[in-house]
């Protein structure tokens, strides 16, 4: 696959989902955020791709509102580094923010099907 | 010192370039070159500076770091802009300074109420005028009965005593102003102590060994350093104990507007004969005991009351006290022998009077109202003032402002960024305003004093004058920064950005140059108003400073000797001897013309008294009043006052021989008309006593009661014919009285070693001092004046140089095709001349109408003062055209060939 079938493959974030997705890509462990894009992006296999410029603001913002708490530490290649981590208060709100997800795409989905029935 | 978001900012872009790193060693690790690799991962990463300003947007504090950032670039402009920083400072200190000391004052005086609760409870009493002072005076037998009436309702009595000697130990005497004051004056009005108690009935025992006292909480921190400090102190008042058993609470300043008593004491002390008591009576040949207590004497009259009724009681009370006070009422009838006079004394119901129904009230609503619009002016003048130069400057900055926003700069961010500079100016400016409003409001406060007794007001800081402050900050950074930055964003720098001609060059649209020209004009004709009030002013102070008083102000000395003592009162048949030595000792001195001794201490002084003539029975009031005075030998002459017929004092009127009296011209007219009233016969009193005195001379009027003030009609009664301790003694000088102070000082002395001088003082000096609202107007008004100008010279300059400097090029043009010198200076003072010319009009129209809505602060007539209004508008068009020829002949005798090379 080349780069520009690689960039087309991938499709822009729903508005909102970033957050949950960070969050979820902290869940297991604590990660820094080039750790965080490869995580969405490996996960998502190579279609979601999150963009320096709304990472770092999205990652700040949660730390702003507690979600996710922040240390520096050194990487495995020794490289220091702003290691995020879930806090209680983030679980909260992944939980909720998945629902609510599963809401939306359960609506959109039967939405969507009634369409292609009729 | 680091901010917070320094040290973030820092932790930002590590974090960033952590994620470049280890995106680039990623691709190494893939096999990239290292060169390539970083190249890919930057693209990928996009821009760093904009990731870091987006992130930093989140942290909420970047609105404070930018103004921070704003504020150090506003600083930096300031300083390079000296002149215009000073300006602006200077303009608004005195702009909002003028505003706020002359509001302070006019609060104090007008607007603010006794700091004590509900303060509109709190009333005077009016029960009934006294016979001759016409004041709101009773006896003490009258005050009992009305208290005792209605023991419900607080009724308080006080009266001011004379100023007193307050001797400390280990310290100069001190004069101390006291009141005295009923038992229940301080509960009653709701006053509480700042330090020990305030007064209670037991307060009023008679025979205490130490009499208690309370202090003003400024006059106790004065002289003991604190207010708990001064309790319990044990002072000597009058050579007597006193013991001070508290202090009041610190804004209780007295029931009466401007004039604050040093020390309050028990009404019980006048018994004691401790302090001189100002009071009344049904007159001479009424039987009064001065010397014995006042407290069982129903015709003596000297306490004024006041009382604190709620509003809807006010009828009962006052109606009850009416029948009680009744049978006062017919003693004072007993005054007089006009019948109608006694029938409108009975008429008179009991009434209330708001505190701030007060003579000061009446006397300075005017001049500072007057004082507050012109205020008011020199604000508005300042504010025009610096939006034209503020303009002139954005103008000059108009190049630096297009190109930050060809680079993207946001309107709104420059808008912020000029107003911001601002600000700051208008910031530091109000702190210097506020301190110039403090310490102005304490000088105006001398200004509109007396001599010799100053006013005391509660000068501290409230909400309203806060609240004017601010209103007038905000107001000013509106109307010089906010407005002008919009009008420039909005038109002239978008016009610049369009046009492909040179920017540092852009000339005025005919639109800017006429709202410049007109901010011009309006300060002209607010400075010519200002002008025109000020010379107005000066011109009634120098009026009144020169006025023919009857008497030779320029050459008289008073003398004031301490007489009041056992020594010279209890030998008082001694003292016509006294005065006869003092006055061949003085009048030994060289440059002495002559020298007298006069009852009166100064101006304002006779007391008021009746005459009665013999054979008259038709006489009215109005007719039969005037003031007293007893003078030694050689008076008239001494003070320069022409006697008119009959003959002055001799030394062959005594004690033993018939009394005579010698009456004004005024005081004749009044009771003779243009007949002769030498050798009539008047008395005190009306018929059978009406013949005890027989008038031997008459004498020009003069104005002893103020130069401002009518002549009143005087009868002058000899002296050496009622031998009583006098308070003055008059030197009239050949040159100028001043330089006789230590030559007289020396001679009293070895006439009596033992007599003390407590003053010398000019008449002159004595008669201007009484003229506290003329120097008040005449010196605020002069300072304004003198500021406007300043403020249109500058602004003329200003706005003048900004122009001159735009045209420079066409300037050098001009001159390169043959165009003089002189044209090209013509060119520009013609722009000042006409901006003056067309803007005095106005002007002349608005000072025509305050002079006429201010003609009774005035001397003269609007015609007279029309004078001034020219003389002002010739300095105030020199003053134009002598700012602007500095900047025209700056343009005339610039190079041209300097000049156009920069084309």
């Amino acid at each position: 696959m080349n780069q520009t079938a690689k960039y087309q493959n991938r499709i822009e974030l729903l508005q909102g989902t970033l957050d949950m997705l960070v969050l979820q890509a902290l869940l297991r462990e604590p990660m820094h955020g080039y750790a965080i894009a490869q995580v969405i992006r490996d996960r998502s296999g190579e279609v979601l791709s999150v963009e320096t410029g709304s990472l770092y603001p999205a990652l700040h913002r949660l730390e702003r509102q507690k979600w996710v708490k922040a240390e520096w530490k050194l990487t495995e290649s020794k490289q220091r580094a702003k290691f995020y981590q879930l806090t209680a208060l983030g679980k909260k709100q992944l939980t909720t923010d998945h629902q609510r997800w599963l809401q939306m795409v359960r609506a959109i989905g039967a939405v969507m099907e009634t369409e292609v029935q009729s | 010192m680091r901010w917070p978001w320094e040290r973030a900012k820092e932790n930002l872009s590590e974090e960033l370039e952590a994620h470049l790193q280890m995106a680039i060693a990623e691709r190494v690790a893939d096999g990239e070159e290292p060169a390539q690799a970083r190249a890919a991962a930057l693209r990928e990463l996009g821009n760093l500076p904009l990731i870091e300003d987006v992130t930093r947007e989140g942290w909420g504090w970047i609105w404070l770091e930018n103004l921070l950032r704003d504020t150090r670039y506003a600083l930096r402009q300031l300083r390079r802009a000296p002149a215009f920083t000073a300006t602006a400072l200077l303009t608004l200190a005195f702009g909002i300074g003028a505003n706020l000391g002359v509001f302070q004052l006019l609060y104090a005086v007008i607007l603010a109420e006794l700091p004590v609760p509900h303060p509109g409870e709190v009333v005077r009493i009016h029960a009934a005028r006294s016979p001759f002072d016409q004041s709101w005076t009773i006896s003490y037998p009258a005050y009992q009965r009305l208290r005792a009436a209605t023991p419900d309702v607080p009724l308080i009595a006080s009266a001011y005593a004379e100023d007193a000697t307050l001797d400390l130990p280990n310290r100069a005497s001190i004069k101390a102003a006291c009141t005295l004051v009923s038992d229940n004056y301080f509960s009653g009005l709701g006053v509480a102590p700042a330090a020990g108690r305030l007064f209670v009935q037991a307060d009023e025992r008679m025979g205490q060994g130490e009499w208690p006292v309370v202090l003003r909480y400024d006059f106790a921190r004065n002289t003991f350093g604190s207010a708990q400090q001064a309790v319990g102190q044990h002072i000597l008042l009058n050579d007597r104990a006193f013991v001070v058993i508290g202090v009041a609470h610190r804004r209780f300043l007295g029931d009466r507007t401007g004039y604050a008593p040093d020390i309050w004491l028990p009404l019980a002390l006048q018994s004691t004969g401790a302090l001189t008591v100002p009071w009344d009576s049904l007159g001479p040949g009424h039987d009064v005991s001065l010397d014995k207590p006042w407290y069982n004497q129903p015709t003596i009259f000297w306490l004024a009351l006041t009382a604190r009724i709620p509003p809807e009681r006010r009828a009962a009370v006052l109606a009850h006290w009416d029948q009680v006070f009744r049978n006062d009422r017919e003693v004072m009838t007993e005054a007089t022998a006009d019948p109608a006079v006694k029938a409108a004394l009975l008429h008179v119901k009991t009434g209330v009077a708001p505190l701030s129904e007060n003579g000061m009230r009446k006397r300075f609503t005017g001049p500072l109202t007057l004082l507050m619009a012109l205020s008011a002016s020199i604000f508005l003048v300042g504010c025009l003032n610096l939006a034209n130069l503020q303009l002139a400057r954005l103008h000059a900055r108009a190049h630096e402002l297009s190109v930050r926003m060809a680079l993207g700069a946001s309107s709104g961010r420059l808008i912020r960024q000029i107003v911001l500079e601002d600000a700051l100016l208008v910031l530091g400016g109000s702190v210097c305003a506020f301190g110039l409003g403090r310490a102005a409001s304490g000088i105006l406060v001398r200004w509109a004093s007396n001599r010799n007794s100053l006013f005391t007001f509660d000068l501290h800081p409230n909400l309203p004058l806060a609240a004017l402050g601010v209103g007038l900050m905000l107001l000013s950074l509106l109307c010089f920064s906010i407005l002008p930055a919009i009008i420039f964003i909005r038109t002239g720098v978008a016009q610049t950005a369009g046009s492909g001609s040179r920017i540092a060059g852009i000339s005025q649209t005919a639109r800017q140059r006429f709202r410049s020209n007109l901010m011009l004009g309006t300060q002209v004709s607010l400075s010519l108003l200002l002008s025109t009030m000020s010379g107005c002013f000066a011109a009634t102070l120098v009026h009144w400073e020169t006025v023919d008083v009857g008497m030779d102000r320029e050459h008289v000395l008073i003398v004031r000797p301490e007489l009041h003592q056992p020594r010279y009162t209890d030998h008082s048949e001694m003292l016509p001897g006294l005065y006869s030595r003092i006055q061949e000792r003085l009048q030994a001195l060289p440059g002495v013309r002559s020298a007298a001794v006069e009852m009166c201490g100064g101006i304002h002084c006779g007391w008021i008294t009746s005459l009665y003539v013999h054979g008259r029975s038709d006489l009215t009031d109005a007719q039969v009043h005037g003031q007293e005075d007893h003078v030694g030998l050689g008076f008239f002459s001494t003070l320069g006052i022409p006697i008119l017929r009959g003959r002055d004092f001799s030394s062959s009127d005594t004690d033993k021989t018939q009394p005579v009296a010698i009456i004004s011209r005024a005081y004749a007219r009044q009771l003779f008309g243009d007949a002769d009233p030498i050798g009539q016969w008047v008395g005190y009193v009306p018929a059978p006593n009406d013949h005890k005195f027989m008038i031997v001379g008459e004498v020009a009027d003069a104005r002893v009661n103020g130069a401002e003030r009518e002549a009143p009609p005087v009868v002058y009664m000899s002296i050496n014919q009622n031998p009583a301790p006098v308070n003055s003694i008059r030197v009239r000088a050949v040159g100028d009285p001043r330089q006789l102070s230590d030559s007289v000082r020396q001679a009293l002395h070895e006439v009596d070693p033992a007599l003390p001088v407590s003053e010398i003082v000019p008449l002159a000096t004595e008669l201007d001092g009484d003229l506290g609202t003329e120097k008040l107007l005449a010196r605020l008004a002069g300072i304004y004046a003198s500021l406007t100008l300043l403020l249109v010279a500058i602004g003329f300059y200003g706005v003048m140089s900004s122009r001159t400097a735009q045209r420079m090029s066409e300037f050098g043009i001009r001159l390169a095709l043959g165009a003089s010198r002189g044209h090209i200076e013509m060119l520009i003072v013609g722009q000042t001349a006409r901006i003056i010319l067309v803007s005095i009009l106005p002007g002349v129209i608005l000072s025509i109408f305050a002079v006429r809505t201010a003609s009774h602060f005035l001397y003269g007539s609007v015609s007279a003062n029309l004078l001034v209004i020219i003389a002002a508008s010739l300095v105030l068009a020199s003053a134009g055209v002598v700012a602007t020829l500095i900047p025209a002949r700056r343009a005339a005798y610039a190079d041209p060939l300097e000049t156009l090379r920069g084309e």
